[in-house]
């Protein structure tokens, strides 16, 4: 995955340096993310049309039908509600980005602080398996992979998160390699406090900070890597994904043309969702001034 | 090279400052780094400008030259070169004059100078930008500068970059892509500090020969006071973004007036003194430029402070010759200044270095 | 020299292990049996069933272990022979696919990088002269916002616009098309994967010369008079350029994957589409080939990065 920083600096044009604070873009992004995550949780319950009815409506001419205020997103092809689908397309898109990352961090997080802290050959095959692992374009890794299972939320949420073990195995130990040698933790080890402690206490808080803001990095890389696999088809069998929706509405020429709100609904809500990750991570990161370490 | 010349008045100065004022905006407030500076240079006349970190010294050559950030700079006064203000001119109006009437040389040649490319190159990119001459000519000119300033293998040299060479030969490297088009008026920032003590002197020399063979002007700036004894003829010395003392060089040192140069000159280490000295360092450290002390800038540090001297800030007077002014209330060899030296030399507080001339 | 042997022994260990966790997975996690004969293959009570699969065993090496299975196939694969297709009528071999249709990826993928180079770098150097002011912001949103688009968006985007509203670009890759309107086709194509990393670029360029244009040798620069543009394009453009070409290589993979995508909206028959129809057909021998191939170019590009680095910073020359 290639989570490339976005740059830090910010200067004024009269030169002075902006001061951190996360800003109101910051909170904006929080607040849709937020809507984002109770739809996702409480589509049953709220009041929509049914994502899989066809609402036919002889009087108004064959599907689809253009936005209106029986269908505020508009109907597809067979006459189903976008809006109530698109709603619905959160569910899956959102859950396994959260649910991969999530994966990602325990997993990687947890071999890269490991790896950083106590190194040797732990380190050495550790850090083998992350360049194997990013020897891979991340897209064919993924292919590759749901080809051969079974795809439900469950293993397409794991196999995303595999795919974001290196990247963040990586940041983790390259945090921890920066704090393990600090007087801090070598206090620490000489009033007698066990490895383990150590690791709890003093390094996680630390390692803690640049990992928040790549976790909501990644977490936008996932829900992106999520979308181009359910419209390549290769996502949760019979869900309804934001990358499905807009690979339905987009399949053929005709239906772009003559119905593009198809298509281009889930394609904003797939956006803004993705823009707000990344806008929110971006600005936690400036806040804490943390500069993505190389190895 | 400068062409035969345009016979000039010698007394019309070739660079001028009008109460020049630097202030650059800080988060913390406004930093005055320059705070009203008068000085004038004459055709192949140099002035050393001498003071601790933070005087202003390096900003003032900037100033003059007119090399400072595009924002959060305000500038009052008038800088004038031959004659003609500058002081307001933008960028692209100064290009003119930078490289080809003007150049500067920096204190660390090895940041100054393009890593990536070769120090040919960087010498005959102003050849052929400013007198428009071809690659090969301006090849010839280049290997001419370089055994100018005494480069050795100066063909070799030419297609090396900068980390192939020494500290001694880069800052060489610099003074002839300053000397390339022949300037009039030559900066050199603090040109010595970063090179080895007996490349030190070396280099002052060659900045001297060519300032002489070239008929050139020199502003020399710098925090030593040795450095400027034997290579300038004229010395300034500034604190807190003013200048406190200027005298021709030998005056200087033969009739101090302002204590602060007093104990510059007494901190700068002597051979004849008996060995163990301790050496002479000024207390304290130099005033906060956004913030600076009521009355003389110096005061809190001085030994000779009274209580005038809080309050008040001295004006710029005339010593006993009309090209010595200096900026104090009870300057040396006056009758506070005495008294008070005898205080502090009975308290055992005022080492003795003997004669200063 | 002895960097350089390290290097290049340690990017074939890398190919060794990606294409034994390929061939595992593959292997291990599908079964080749049922791809290839169907569901032929689970009838072990009809007689002739046995029979085609024990047939099919033989020609396959299934009956062998795993590690002999593996060692044969890399010794084929180094010969350039990929095997056969699965599951085609008339299982033509694979290397004849490969062959077709990997020049069309690579011209796309050629084709975006050039694009994004080529946008990138005077649109960094702009934003950086101009660091701070309204038009640098206005660039840092707009590439916020290109990096937030989808690749598959960016291109149903695209088409949308330009091919079927505006008419401007044509809508589909016609194989048989003289070079230069096939070129025509992959505008649109390479544009959707090569605007987001022209984006990313371009961050990293403004940063790195903003960070550059602070040295001294900057302002020595300045007081030789040469102009803005001199100045960046001369002196600061090259010492800025190191982690640009990091990334521009590694961003290489990134592109290959983008490709994916780009080619099954836009119907382009090359490795990508390949590569996904492929996996929708359980065909492994295609999968594994193309999987193989992309993980090679990838570990080979980034090699070629590592070494060009010691072209361009003389100091780091041996």
């Amino acid at each position: 995955m290639s989570t490339q920083p976005i740059s830090s600096a910010e200067i004024n044009s009269d030169g002075t340096i902006v001061k951190k604070k996360l800003g109101i873009g910051f909170w904006l992004c929080v607040t849709w993310l937020g809507l984002m995550a109770l739809i996702a949780l409480f589509t049953p319950l709220l009041p929509l049309k049914s994502p899989t009815q066809n609402f036919l409506d002889p009087a108004n001419g064959r599907p689809p039908y253009s936005p209106s205020w029986k269908h505020w997103f508009g109907s597809d092809k067979d006459a189903r509600d976008v809006f109530a689908r698109t709603l619905h397309g959160a569910r899956i898109s959102l859950t396994v980005g959260f649910a991969a990352i999530t994966a990602g961090f325990l997993v990687g997080g947890t071999v890269g602080v490991i790896s950083g802290y106590y190194k040797g050959w732990i380190d050495r095959i550790s850090s083998f398996v992350f360049i194997v692992l990013l020897s891979f374009p991340s897209l064919v890794l993924a292919i590759l992979l749901t080809s051969l299972i079974e795809r439900s939320l469950l293993t397409i949420s794991l196999v995303l998160g595999l795919l974001s073990i290196a990247p963040v195995g990586r940041l983790a130990r390259a945090a921890t390699l920066q704090f393990a040698d600090r007087e801090f933790v070598l206090a620490a080890r000489q009033i007698g406090a066990t490895n383990r402690r150590i690791i709890i206490k003093e390094i996680l808080p630390n390692v803690a900070i640049p990992m928040s803001s790549l976790a909501l990095l990644g977490m936008a890389v996932a829900v992106v890597a999520e979308g181009g696999l359910s419209f390549l088809g290769l996502s949760v069998e019979k869900g309804i994904t934001w990358g499905g929706l807009i690979q339905l509405g987009s399949e053929s020429s005709k239906t772009l043309e003559e119905a593009p709100w198809i298509a281009f609904f889930p394609i904003l809500m797939l956006f803004l969702t993705v823009l707000s990750l990344n806008f929110a991570g971006d600005r936690v990161r400036n806040y804490f001034d943390v500069k993505e370490t190389t190895l | 090279m400068n062409p035969p010349d345009v016979v000039r008045s010698e007394a019309e100065p070739l660079v001028e400052t009008v109460e020049i004022k630097t202030h650059f905006k800080t988060p913390r407030g406004i930093a005055r780094a320059v705070d009203g500076v008068s000085i004038q240079i004459r055709r192949g006349q140099s002035l050393g400008v001498v003071g601790e970190s933070g005087s202003g010294k390096t900003v003032l050559s900037r100033s003059i030259m007119g090399l400072l950030p595009r924002n959060g700079v305000i500038r009052e006064g008038s800088v004038r070169y031959q004659g003609q203000e500058i002081g307001n001119r933008s960028s692209k109006e100064m290009r003119a004059i930078w490289g080809r009437e003007m150049a500067m040389i920096f204190q660390d040649p090895m940041t100054s100078l393009n890593p990536v490319m070769k120090v040919g190159k960087q010498i005959t990119e102003s050849l052929r930008l400013h007198l428009g001459m071809s690659a090969s000519e301006a090849m010839t000119i280049a290997e001419k500068l370089f055994r100018d300033v005494r480069i050795p293998e100066p063909t070799r040299r030419l297609n090396q970059y900068p980390h192939e060479l020494s500290g001694g030969m880069r800052q060489r490297v610099m003074i002839a892509i300053a000397l390339a088009c022949g300037p009039n008026m030559l900066f050199a920032d603090e040109p010595t500090t970063a090179l080895d003590v007996t490349v030190q002197a070396q280099i002052l020399e060659l900045i001297s020969e060519q300032k002489r063979d070239r008929n050139m002007s020199l502003l020399l700036v710098t925090h030593n006071l040795g450095v400027v004894a034997g290579y300038t003829d004229e010395i300034a010395v500034m604190y807190g973004g003013k200048i406190v003392e200027k005298a021709p060089t030998k005056t200087l040192f033969a009739d101090t007036k302002m204590p602060y140069t007093e104990a510059l000159l007494r901190s700068i280490p002597r051979l004849d003194q008996p060995s163990h000295s301790r050496l002479a360092t000024i207390p304290g450290r130099p005033p906060d430029i956004v913030h600076p002390p009521k009355g003389c800038r110096f005061a809190p540090r001085c030994a000779y402070v009274r209580e005038l001297c809080l309050n008040e800030e001295p004006e710029l007077q005339q010593a006993s010759t009309p090209d010595h002014t200096y900026r104090c209330f009870y300057p040396v060899g006056s009758p506070e200044y005495l008294e008070r030296k005898v205080e502090l030399t009975r308290k055992g507080e005022f080492v003795s270095t003997g004669d200063m001339s | 020299m002895r960097y350089y042997v390290q290097r290049v022994a340690l990017a074939i260990l890398l190919l060794l292990a990606v294409s034994m966790l390929t061939f595992g997975a593959l292997n291990v996690l599908g079964d080749p049996l049922f791809n290839i004969l169907g569901p032929v293959a689970g009838d072990v009570n009809n007689p002739e069933s046995v029979e085609m699969i024990n047939a099919a065993k033989r020609e396959f090496n299934l009956d062998r272990s795993l590690p002999v299975r593996y060692g044969l196939w890399v010794s084929d694969f180094v010969q350039g022979d990929f095997g056969v297709t699965f599951s085609s009528t008339g299982q033509p071999p694979v290397s004849g696919v490969i062959s077709e249709r990997l020049p069309r990826t690579i011209t796309l993928v050629l084709m975006a990088q050039f694009f994004a180079i080529f946008v990138s770098i005077p649109w960094a150097l702009i934003t950086a002269s101009r660091a701070g002011k309204v038009s640098d912001r206005i660039s840092t949103i707009n590439a916020f916002f290109l990096v937030a688009m989808p690749n598959f968006a960016i291109a149903v985007i695209l088409k949308f616009v330009f091919s079927i509203k505006l008419g401007w670009m044509p809508l589909t890759y016609t194989a048989d098309d003289p070079l230069r309107s096939r070129i025509f086709q992959m505008v649109l194509p390479a544009l959707t994967i090569g605007l987001p990393v022209a984006a990313v670029y371009q961050r990293l360029l403004r940063t790195d010369l903003i960070t550059t244009l602070q040295q001294d040798f900057i302002l020595l620069a300045r007081t030789k008079g040469l102009s803005k543009w001199r100045i960046l394009f001369v002196h600061a453009l090259r010492p800025s350029l190191f982690s640009f070409i990091t990334v521009v290589g590694l961003n290489t993979g990134a592109l290959i994957g983008g490709s994916i995508v780009s080619e099954t909206v836009f119907r382009i028959p090359g490795i990508g589409s390949t590569l996904v129809e492929s996996v929708l057909r359980n065909d492994f021998p295609v999968v594994l080939a193309i999987v193989m191939i992309v993980a090679s170019s990838f570990v080979i590009i980034n090699l070629l990065v590592d070494f060009a680095y010691t072209l361009i910073d003389p100091r780091v020359r041996r």
